[in-house]
């Protein structure tokens, strides 16, 4: 069968993904670069895409619901226009230390606190970075953290990628605000693969908001992300995505987190938005006193398919991780959450947390949860829970007892539900401005 | 793709999905029409039509084996009474879609609902 | 570090089944299994010509169908398959009076208590010795009541038909493999029904006992019980220590109908050379009420993961669930429960405890269909572990598609922590016993289920020989 919105709309750029287009949009690009995309070909070619009979994709079908076969590249950008929903967002935002935007794949602008710059922190187009030889790019893009070699989608977004982020954080350098990333996808039809690398060198300290929006679209348009995040001894770094994508996106982000000895490596994902949210995040930890607090939320409705899959992968003895994910489902909305801990030979003194809580809302949502533990050494600490379940009723008669009506009460347990999850990240701005994004939701829901 | 037409009974939007020679008694038959996946039946003569997904994990019923009015999902066991969906046997609970049926002329046409 | 002696101290790793009796088969195919091994334990078993059919069809299912790809590791399963007795006769018929037991059987069964047990209270006692019931009896109470606790094969013969409405509904052939492999060479096993309206306020028991090296046993039992009915089934297993590999793999089918309540409860100790892959599973009706206790110590590698299909109503399904993985030992055990009419609830309690290299795995699935409106489901896992070489892992499937649901799933891992140990000693305990008390203490929440009031196998097991080890 044809995807038969397809043929409505006009496509823009037109470049089908190929061996051709991995060729193309690495051109430019230096040698150990260009090997690197080829050797991501090779292994993406020669990679069948997962079906629901693997493990990790049993609730997401990407052969039906990913048309890899007629979704097309983006041209680069032209020019340097915000687009308008886009500069709607920017206006919301709050101070920042440094801003970068994307649109359809291509940086357009990277901006950067004069002072941040002088102590010498980089944030700069991935692209340029790569090209330049800016840091320790060669080294670490697509290498320890999200190389092709972690299967056929990662494979091919190393092929493929267009542009990304590189922020450098040099050792005890403290980052007071966060830095911001603002994406765009303009373009129904379009598959935009892009990276974020964040290298945070020894007893630094830097927090990354990461948000993507985009129009609805009438057909299923793809944006792939992979986000390679280093924390070194002792540093702190806190990154947060925020996906309110239109309908018809489809998000796919594959997400690892190295935190060394005595770092703390935290992430929040937020789902919002988009037809279809896939984020695989695994998080590691290989250095004693590591920490990584987890973070996730999620709240469908319509047609919304969100799937999460994480790991906690304890490879080095006294480390912590702990996972919150919490998501409502509305509407015909579809969550799964499927998480495990592995707790690695030797890894004693191991603490590891990990909870998904769910709320369905009505009566065709649906929540699956898989929480999972792999436990190879003794001395630790773990534990899971898993809850689904319906609106607190209590609270729903308190609230509807002081007045408010059934809909406003059950938008308000709901908000709170969620809101366990805001009140741990320690960034007030940011979880304001998420909480405004829910509520933004809730109304339109 | 079976060649789709459209049948004599007014109103209604009845497909033809196959020869009702293809389909002789005891056999099952996998059409598709409609963007829907839908096995034949025939059990002594009178048809019948049911998606061609087991409702326990979606595999396809034609693939299975027809003993009267059972049709035997292949995969994991389960039965179902082709003439109303329900499910008759572990591990399936839940009952599939049926669709009405008419043969015209050798010709078996469906009605999606 | 004493920590491996004081473990051992508790018993659970002393085999005390590991002796052997030289009893000589009236009957036995030869090792390896196809169509033709099939007919010959139908043959023996003079079975109608449905059976042989169904047999035969089982076999072409379990051919076609591939390994399990998880769970344990059944990589060296293949080889064993093929140097394996499926089916081994031990002797003519099925014997009612324990004194017509051949000499050497019954003196196996005496070692392990049975007659013991049923001069206890118990309503029914079977035995089966590799391939076949050896004895069966029912007490004369329950018989006149219209209880029927036979040997499955007697259940075939003597109540055909509602043997065959029953056979194979709850778990068909093609369920899974070793479900297909059950159905093409079953034998032995209980055929046991309960008239509505019956309470047998003593439990049912069945033994199992594998003597023959390199035997497959494949009992298959069909328990169905009645309207408003009450009964508990016991079922224990043990083997000699053999150098090859053994297979055991068992299929039991329960239905358990309106308002009926119904326990199964199992207590397998196999020798660990004892590959045990079975299936379990119960269809619950309207107010039904099914308990699975599943205690696993022994085995190379248990798969088995006893399910409730909750389809009535109302209907309530538990599982309680215990495992302990020795060294070199795989216990991949669990639960499901799969919620399909309003006001069903269930609940699943899984404990485990690995020691040295053992692992256990609790693999479970709680899946609540769009419909079963407040139905509610609670699941609890716990690991100890108690080495560092020991490994647990937990694999729970959450499948919610209902709003008015309710589900919750919380599981912990452990290990047996120093500080307890340091508190318990100085209160004046010796190791030994601050390590039997911790375990005793993790495990007591499932072991007070069973049944004590008989000194079968688990209870000797957990209960008295951690007593015992510690005196």
């Amino acid at each position: 069968m044809t995807n038969s919105g397809a043929v409505l709309v006009p496509k823009i750029g037109g470049r089908p993904i190929d061996r051709e287009a991995a060729l193309e949009v690495g051109a430019a690009d230096p040698g150990w670069l260009k090997l690197r995309r080829e050797e991501a070909w090779n292994i993406f070619a020669a990679t069948p895409l997962p079906s629901t009979r693997s493990e990790e994709w049993r609730y997401t079908d990407l052969r039906s619901k990913l048309p890899l076969d007629t979704l097309s590249l983006p041209v680069a950008a032209v020019g340097k226009t915000v687009p308008a929903g886009l500069h709607r967002a920017l206006e919301q935002d709050v101070k920042s230390g440094g801003r970068i935007v994307e649109v359809d794949g291509s940086v357009i602008s990277a901006e950067l606190d004069d002072s941040l710059a002088a102590q010498g922190v980089v944030l700069a187009s991935l692209r340029d970075a790569a090209r330049r030889g800016i840091g320790g790019v060669e080294a670490l893009l697509a290498t320890e953290a999200v190389p092709a070699s972690d299967g056929k989608l990662p494979a091919l977004n190393t092929a493929l990628w267009s542009d990304g982020v590189f922020l450098q954080v040099p050792p005890g350098v403290s980052l007071d605000r966060p830095i911001r990333l603002s994406r765009w996808v303009s373009h129904p039809g379009t598959a935009t693969f892009t990276r974020i690398l964040i290298v945070a060198e020894e007893q630094s300290r830097v927090s990354f908001v990461d948000e993507i929006l985009s129009p609805d679209f009438e057909t299923t348009t793809l944006a792939d992300t992979a986000v390679e995040l280093f924390a070194r001894g002792g540093a702190r770094v806190q990154y947060v995505s925020l996906q309110r994508m239109g309908r018809g996106g489809f998000y796919l982000a594959h997400q690892r987190t190295l935190a060394e000895r005595d770092a703390t490596l935290n992430t929040l994902n937020v789902a919002l938005g988009g037809s279809v949210g896939r984020v695989d995040l695994n998080a590691r930890l290989l250095g004693p006193g590591a920490n990584s607090d987890m973070l996730g939320l999620y709240f469908g409705d319509g047609d919304q398919h969100f799937d999460f899959n994480t790991s906690q992968d304890h490879v080095a003895p006294h480390a912590r991780s702990d996972l919150l994910y919490k998501g409502a489902l509305d509407g015909e909305a579809k969550g799964i959450f499927r998480g495990v801990i592995r707790v690695h030979e030797g890894a004693q003194g191991t603490d590891a947390y990990q909870t998904n809580r769910n709320l369905i809302l009505s009566d065709r949502a649906r929540a699956n949860s898989l929480p999972n533990l792999e436990i190879e050494a003794d001395d630790v600490r773990c534990s899971h829970g898993a809850t689904v379940g319906q609106l607190d009723a209590d609270a729903l008669f308190y609230l509807m007892s002081r007045g408010l009506s059934r809909r406003r009460a059950e938008r308000l347990v709901v908000l709170g539900f969620l809101g366990e999850v805001l009140s741990k990240l320690p960034m007030g701005g940011v979880a304001r401005k998420i909480t405004k994004a829910i509520e933004t939701k809730l109304r339109y829901a | 793709m079976p060649d789709e037409g459209v049948a004599p009974s007014p109103g209604a939007a009845w497909v033809r999905v196959s020869a009702a020679t293809a389909v002789p008694p005891g056999a099952i038959k996998a059409v598709q029409t409609g963007g829907e996946r839908i096995v034949l039946a025939n059990v002594d003569g009178d048809f019948f039509a049911l998606e061609d997904r087991c409702s326990h994990q979606d595999f396809p019923l034609s693939s299975g084996e027809l003993e009267g009015n059972r049709l035997e999902c292949i995969f994991h066991g389960a039965t179902f009474d082709v003439r109303t969906g329900r499910s008759t046997r572990l591990p399936a609970v839940r009952p599939v879609r049926t669709f009405p049926v008419e043969v015209r002329d050798g010709e078996v046409y469906l009605r999606l609902g | 570090m004493p920590r491996n002696e004081v473990v051992q101290g508790l018993g659970l790793d002393d085999y005390k089944f590991d002796f052997r009796t030289d009893s000589k088969p009236v009957y036995r195919t030869r090792p390896g299994l196809d169509a033709d091994v099939v007919r010959q334990i139908s043959a023996r078993k003079e079975e109608p010509e449905w059976m042989l059919s169904a047999r035969l069809k089982a076999l072409k299912i379990y051919e076609s169908k591939p390994m399990p790809q998880w769970g344990g590791d059944l990589s060296e399963l293949r080889e064993t398959l093929e140097q394996t007795y499926f089916y081994v006769k031990p002797q003519e018929k099925i014997e009612r009076s324990w004194d017509d037991v051949p000499e050497n059987i019954k003196l196996t069964f005496e070692r392990l208590g049975i007659p013991e047990a049923e001069r206890k209270i118990l309503a029914g006692v079977g035995a089966q010795y590799d391939s076949e019931m050896v004895y069966h009896s029912l007490k004369e109470e329950w018989e006149s009541k219209g209880v029927i606790f036979d040997s499955i094969e007697d259940g075939l013969k003597n109540h055909p038909q509602l043997f065959r409405e029953h056979f194979g509904t709850v778990i068909p052939a093609a369920d899974n493999k070793f479900a297909a492999l059950n159905s093409a060479v079953w034998s032995g096993g209980s055929f046991v029904y309960i008239p509505p309206g019956v309470h047998l306020d003593t439990p049912l028991q069945a033994y199992f006992r594998v003597n023959q090296e390199r035997l497959g046993q494949f009992e298959r039992t069909l328990i169905i019980a009645g309207e408003g009915s009450r009964a508990h089934y016991i079922e224990g297993c043990t083997a000699p220590v053999y150098s090859t590999d053994s297979f055991h793999s068992g299929v039991i089918e329960i239905l358990v109908n309106r308002d009926a309540r119904f326990r199964y409860t199992t207590i397998q100790n196999w020798s660990n050379n004892m590959y045990n892959l079975v299936t379990q599973r119960a269809l619950v009706h309207q107010g039904g009420h099914m308990e699975w206790l599943d205690g696993n110590l022994g085995s190379k590698l248990t798969m088995k993961y006893p399910s409730c299909y909750l389809v009535g109503q109302g209907a309530h399904g538990e599982i309680l669930s215990i495992a302990y993985a020795g060294d070199g030992q795989h216990q991949d055990t669990g639960g499901k429960v799969i919620h399909v009419a309003p006001n069903t609830t269930s609940s699943i309690v899984s404990k485990s405890i690995s020691k040295g290299t053992g692992r256990s795995s609790y693999r479970g699935l709680c899946k609540v269909y769009d419909g079963a409106t407040n139905a509610r489901a609670n699941v609890e896992c716990d690991a100890l572990l108690i080495h560092d070489t020991s490994r647990t892992d937990t694999f729970p499937y959450i499948e919610i598609d209902e709003r008015s649901a309710t589900v919750g799933h919380e599981a912990t891992v452990s290990k047996v922590g120093h500080e307890q140990l340091f508190y318990l000693m100085s209160r004046g305990m010796n190791e030994a016993e601050a390590m039997a008390l911790i375990v005793r203490g993790f495990i007591e929440p499932i072991a007070k289920e069973l049944p004590l009031e008989y000194a079968v196998e688990l209870n000797r097991l957990i209960e008295l020989e951690m007593e015992g080890s510690v005196g």
